[in-house]
This record gives structure tokens, C-alpha cells and sequence, in this order.
């Protein structure tokens, strides 16, 4: 059996690692030598030097972590109040959950028609008071992120602040605890571990994603992805290698956070 | 006074639980509208025209946007297929595995869904160009089956995890061969599971933008051809939208009618 459900998991598994961790040396390799070649080649290093050095990627960095951080906390702290309205609203639940299963692309669509110059919520108002698709400070995508997420997160934390939950929470409520004693004791020690790492996927998402940006974000600063995708679209091979560092490096900020965020709830996997 | 309290709290609960649900679906109600609105001028808050011009474009042989939904459709299907057949026996193992070998396993197949797949995309077109596999639906599929196989291994395992096994003993002990008890006896068991995994994988093969940016840009996918219409032509763009959105209302549909 032991070697059966090894095998059995090699099968899905091996694909995943072989073609994931291709793809992180592929990046690796484009990122140090640009030009087309043998596998081992010279190393060139300069893209990195480049990106390292280059003031619009720091833009790209610090704006993509706000947003990153923004969108996480925010969809966080949202879901775990809508869970506590739906929780036993089963029927709402399934329409709140729709937004889950819509691409992150067309909620984008969606925030353009709605909430962009001339769009349907400017038509109602007269004038929307605030700027809010392409606007420099990123509310637009935020509030993408939030229609997707917080749906999402919320989905995860009514998976177990199901009736078991709500049992103890009687039972505190009967020995006197107060509304914030039972969330701060009971609920919580239950939706701490499925909304902590729902949020890293988030997280990570929000961090790496470009299609949103690329629809309601403003031209300048770029995201991270979207810094890298405009030097994909330069002529030269050192864009690609540049391309690649400043993805890594999203890539490493995004396994960094996994890695920690794991370490905080090891015990209760 | 206290009675009031006691009847207008809760009904305050139910009608910000109902706000909530409206927040989240009438969004989409906009998508129709849109995709048949010829004229649509600021600042009337109704279409001037009509028209049907946006499906149009998506029925007409030869555009891009048709060649786009069949490419999409087309990599959904092989790419799900593929992570059907790879991820059944590992769901099975993966469910019925120790505690610290099922978290290895997990920490191992969700490592892709925590970084850019447009980061995933460019590192596997370096390879994918020596393989002669940019630009084709073989590549293509490969690069979202780092994203769907995952989600459909992760999601199938609960549904053996409710002695399934013991069912399939059961049914191996009187007699029935590997092919019957897998058709009478698993594949009934797990379907609901199974219906799940697979729709949510075909979601994420058809949404997905980043990887086939990367490894097929010349090959015209739904989600790379929708963009430019964004501000090029919002009619076509909310038309190109409401196919795009078809596979999750089939998905909630699927799951409200299990629920019932």
C-alpha cells in the first residue's frame, strides 16, 4: 500500500514539479543568458543588474505590494464578516458565491462597464466623484479583487464555521461570553488555518496577476507582471532576461510569504 | 423596546445578506445589455440601438474571436482530460495517505498556484522553443495543466476519502472485475466529486490569460482576444464576455442542482 500510494501520487505530482520547476529554471536561464544558445552557456547577469537598478521596478514593486496587501486585508476582514451574515443562508450563499467562478478577466470587463468614464454608475450619478478605473493610486483594481476574493475567502471560512462552531459558540454564550469573547475565542480558533492560507492564494494571485491591472490599472506605476510584460515587448533579447528577473523575483516574494504563512499554521494542517 | 430590538436585528441581518448577494450578481446583468447595445451614448442610461452585430462576430468563420472560443474550448477539454487521467490515481492515493505524506503531496502540487502564470509561462517557453511546442494547442495544454492538474487532484481526493475503498472490496469480494466496479460502484460514488474537479479545471484552463500569453501568442485564445475589444468595441467585447462566462453559470448551475 505504501508503495502504491506513492506511485499513485508520483503520477500527478511528478508533471506538476517537472514542468513547474522547468519553468523556474527556464526563467532562471532566460534571465541570465539573454541570447538564444547551449543550456550552459555564458552568464550574463546584467538583466538583473538592470531591473535591480531600474527606478520604474521599484515603482512596480512597492505598488504591486500595496495592492497585494490592500486587496488581501481587506477581501480578509470583509469575508469574515459576510460569512457571519450568510452563514446560515444557504440560498444567498450560492449567489454570493458566483463572482468564484468568474474569470478574473471579465470581473475586470465588469468594473470598466460599471465604473469607468462614461459608465453605467457615472450615467446614474451625473459624475462618479472619484476617479476609480485607471486611477494612479489602484482603487479600480482593488475593487476588482474584491469582488472576486471576498467571495471566494468566504466560501473558505464557512467551510468550518459550520453547525460545530456554532455549537461551542452557544455553549460560551450560555457561560456569559459576549459577542467579541466568542469570535475572539471560539470562531476564530476555527477560520484562522482555511482563511490564513486562502489569503496567501490571494495574496499570491494579486501579486503575479496581470489582466486586471492591464484593463483598470493606470499606465504608470505598472505592477510587477505588467512591468515584465512591457519588456517581453521590446525588440531586444534583454528584454526577455529582464522580463524573467523581475518575475522571479515576484515569484520568490510570493513563495516567501507561502512559506511563512505555512510555518503560522503548521499545526493545524 | 427590547421586543423591537429583538425583531429588527435580525431583519437587518437578512436584508444586508440580500444586499450582498445583489453586490455579487447584478454586476453581470450589464453583459447582455451591452452585447446587444448598437449605440449607447453618455449620458442615457439606455441603449439608443439595438443590434446583434457582437455575436455576429463570434459565429462568422474565419474572425479570430471564433477560431479563439474553438482554441479555448479545445485546450480546455485535452487539458482536463489529461489531468483526469493523471489525477484520479493520485486523488486516490492522496486521500487514503498518512497525514505527512498528504501534506507534502499538497505543499508539492499547489506550489504553482502560488507564483505569476505568466512567470510560469516565459520560463516554459525557453524549453517549449526547443521542443517546437510554442504556438500549439500540445503546448498549450501542457502549460495549463500546471495550473488545472492541481486544482483537480486537490479537489477529487474528499471524494474517496467516504469508503469508497471499502465499497470497491465489497463489490471485488462478489465477484465483479476491475471495469464493472469502477463503472457500478467507484465512478457512481465520487461523481459529484468528479463533476466538481473537472468543472472548476475547465474554468481554469479557459481563464487562463498569463500562460498562453507566454507559450501560444500566436494562437488566438478566448481571453487574449477579448482585451483589445475592451476599448476597441464594447459590444463585441461584452459578447466575447458572455461566452466567456458560460462554462461558470453551467458550473453554478450544476452545483445548485446538487445542492437540491
Amino acid at each position: 500500500m505504501n508503495r502504491d500510494g506513492w506511485r499513485g501520487l508520483a503520477v500527478a505530482v511528478m508533471p506538476v514539479v517537472v514542468l513547474f520547476g522547468g519553468a523556474l529554471l527556464g526563467a532562471l536561464r532566460t534571465s541570465l543568458q539573454p541570447a538564444p544558445g547551449p543550456v550552459f552557456g555564458a552568464v550574463d547577469a546584467s538583466a538583473w543588474g538592470d531591473v535591480l537598478g531600474d527606478p520604474a521596478f521599484r515603482d512596480a514593486l512597492v505598488f504591486t505590494g500595496r495592492l497585494t496587501l490592500v486587496s488581501t486585508v481587506l477581501s480578509a476582514v470583509l469575508a469574515v464578516g459576510a460569512a457571519a451574515l450568510l452563514r446560515r443562508r444557504p440560498a444567498v450563499q450560492a449567489v454570493f458565491s458566483l463572482p468564484v467562478l468568474v474569470p478574473h478577466l471579465l470581473a475586470a470587463v465588469l468594473a470598466a462597464l460599471w465604473l469607468g468614464a462614461g459608465g453605467l454608475v457615472d450615467r446614474a450619478l451625473g459624475e462618479l466623484p472619484v476617479v476609480l478605473v485607471r486611477d494612479r493610486a489602484g482603487w479600480g483594481i482593488v475593487l476588482v479583487y474584491l469582488f472576486k476574493e471576498v467571495p471566494f475567502l468566504t466560501l473558505l471560512v464557512l467551510s468550518t464555521w459550520g453547525p460545530a462552531t456554532e455549537d461551542r459558540a452557544e455553549a460560551a454564550a450560555t457561560l456569559g461570553a459576549g459577542r467579541a469573547a466568542r469570535l475572539r475565542f471560539v470562531v476564530w480558533p476555527a477560520i484562522r488555518a482555511p482563511l490564513l492560507l486562502g489569503s496567501v492564494i490571494v495574496a499570491a494571485y494579486v501579486f503575479g496577476s496581470f489582466e486586471v491591472p492591464l484593463v483598470v490599472g493606470p499606465s504608470h506605476p505598472p505592477t510587477l507582471a505588467t512591468y515584465a510584460l512591457d519588456a517581453t515587448r521590446t525588440a531586444s533579447l534583454v528584454g526577455q532576461a529582464r522580463a524573467s528577473a523581475a518575475l522571479l523575483v515576484a515569484a520568490g516574494v510570493s513563495l516567501g510569504v507561502a512559506v511563512v504563512a505555512l510555518a503560522g499554521v503548521r499545526r493545524e494542517l | 423596546m427590547s421586543s423591537d430590538l429583538a425583531t429588527t436585528a435580525p431583519a437587518r441581518r437578512r436584508w444586508a445578506a440580500r444586499l450582498l448577494g445583489l453586490l455579487a450578481a447584478a454586476p453581470l446583468v450589464v453583459l447582455p445589455v451591452r452585447a446587444l447595445a448598437e449605440t449607447w451614448r453618455a449620458p442615457s442610461l439606455l441603449p439608443q440601438t439595438f443590434s446583434t452585430r457582437g455575436f455576429a462576430v463570434l459565429v462568422a468563420s474565419g474572425t479570430r474571436a471564433a477560431e479563439a472560443v474553438t482554441n479555448s474550448l479545445l485546450v480546455a477539454l485535452v487539458t482536463v482530460l489529461v489531468a483526469l487521467v493523471l489525477g484520479w490515481p493520485a486523488a486516490r492515493s492522496l486521500a487514503a495517505a498518512p497525514r505527512g505524506r498528504r501534506l507534502v503531496a499538497t505543499v508539492l502540487l499547489a506550489l504553482p498556484l502560488l507564483v505569476s502564470p505568466f512567470a510560469t509561462g516565459v520560463g516554459l517557453t525557453e524549453w517549449f522553443i526547443r521542443l517546437g511546442l510554442t504556438d500549439t494547442i500540445a503546448g498549450l495544454a501542457l502549460a495549463h495543466l500546471v495550473y488545472v492538474l492541481p486544482y483537480v487532484v486537490l479537489l477529487l481526493a474528499p471524494g474517496f476519502s467516504h469508503g469508497v475503498d471499502d465499497l470497491e472490496e465489497a463489490a471485488a469480494v462478489l465477484g465483479a472485475p476491475p471495469a464493472r466496479r469502477l463503472a457500478l460502484v467507484v465512478a457512481p460514488a465520487v461523481a459529484p466529486t468528479l463533476a466538481a474537479a473537472l468543472l472548476l479545471g475547465f474554468l481554469v484552463s479557459w481563464s487562463q490569460y498569463g500562460t498562453s500569453l507566454a507559450v501560444g501568442a500566436g494562437i488566438p485564445m478566448l481571453p487574449l482576444v477579448l482585451l483589445p475589444f475592451i476599448g476597441r468595441d464594447p459590444q463585441v467585447a461584452a459578447a466575447l464576455s458572455l461566452v466567456f462566462l458560460v462554462p461558470a453559470l453551467a458550473a453554478l448551475a450544476a452545483t445548485v442542482r446538487r445542492e437540491r
